[in-house]
């Protein structure tokens, strides 16, 4: 399971309108909720800020991977969001986190689940490409700059 | 030519690599080859995970374990769809990074067919985009089938006798 195959329009906000962090992970699940992709919103946000209490995945130069494992899911899930002008997320340099990630799965797909986060460690490496992402106009650019149309 | 006397197929948890899992079977059945089935515990990536700080310590035991159930899940399941048509299949499982422990797994069993599921049907440019399946296909010292069309699979599978 390819992480980009994930990827479309609808699972794609930006910008971002929350401002802290309780916000955005609500705004991110209702992203999959819009999309049609998830039915019990409440169960997946349970698992995403249950993981998020533990330690924050705000991860250094603005890029947050918040997700969790949830039998309300039976594939994976992501939704990605993007704040322009960046939103606190505790991340781990303090700088506020401007790209959003969410990703959930059941527990029985723990390697694709693994596999796709991956994708997206080796994905927020790229400084040059993250800024792109966090500059996108719209949806549409963000789903052609990952696809790489 | 020689038809297959060994046959690989590389199960993930995926639809497709169940898939994969009945053409094999199929296959093995009508060529009587040998059957092996493998799934790796993708620790290669989890510890990249680690290192990214996307994962905490306990929360890769925890994964680690999940993927140990997988595995053991999805190997019975393909023992199992193979007993059904009276095929005997190897069932093993690996821990590291999967293209490699795949690679190995053919050098050393000596297996001449890898049977793997549909590959991503979207291609992206960037390099940070791939799936195992695609770099083990890439990088099998053996010829490798690609396992399309599940309905028509199923059928050829359920009409095994």
């Amino acid at each position: 399971m390819a992480l980009i195959e994930l990827v479309q329009e609808k699972i794609v906000k930006t910008p971002l309108e929350s401002k802290d962090k309780p916000d955005v992970l609500r705004e991110l699940v209702q992203i999959l909720r819009d999309a049609q992709e998830i039915d019990d919103f409440d169960a997946i946000l349970t698992a995403v800020q249950d993981r998020e209490d533990k330690q924050s995945t705000g991860l250094q130069d603005g890029i947050a991977v918040p997700h969790g494992k949830t039998t309300a899911v039976t594939r994976l899930k992501l939704a990605i969001g993007i704040a322009p002008q960046g939103i606190d997320f505790d991340s781990l340099d303090g700088v506020p986190s401007k790209l959003f990630f969410l990703l959930v799965a059941p527990p029985e797909l723990a390697g694709p689940h693994v596999e796709a986060l991956a994708e997206i460690a080796k994905l927020a490496q790229s400084k040059a490409f993250c800024k792109a992402l966090a500059n996108a106009e719209n949806a549409q650019e963000v789903v052609e700059l990952l696809k790489g149309d | 030519m020689s038809t297959p006397k060994k046959i690989l197929v590389y199960i993930d948890g995926t639809e497709q690599s169940v898939t994969a899992a009945q053409y094999g079977i199929c296959l093995s059945s009508f060529y009587d080859a040998e059957l092996m089935a493998l799934y790796v515990i993708n620790t290669r990536a989890m510890e990249d995970l680690l290192r990214a700080r996307i994962f905490l310590k306990d929360e890769q035991v925890e994964y680690e374990h999940d993927m140990e159930s997988d595995a053991q899940r999805y190997l019975n399941y393909v023992d199992e769809l193979a007993r059904k048509k009276g095929v005997s299949v190897t069932t093993k499982s690996t821990r590291g990074s999967v293209h490699k422990e795949i690679v190995n797994t053919i050098k050393e069993d000596e297996v001449d067919l890898l049977v793997i599921g549909e590959l991503s049907r979207i291609r992206s440019r960037r390099d940070e985009f791939y799936d195992e399946a695609e770099r083990a296909m890439r990088t099998a010292p053996c010829s490798v089938l690609i396992v399309k069309d599940e309905d028509s699979v199923w059928e050829m599978y359920e009409s095994l006798t």
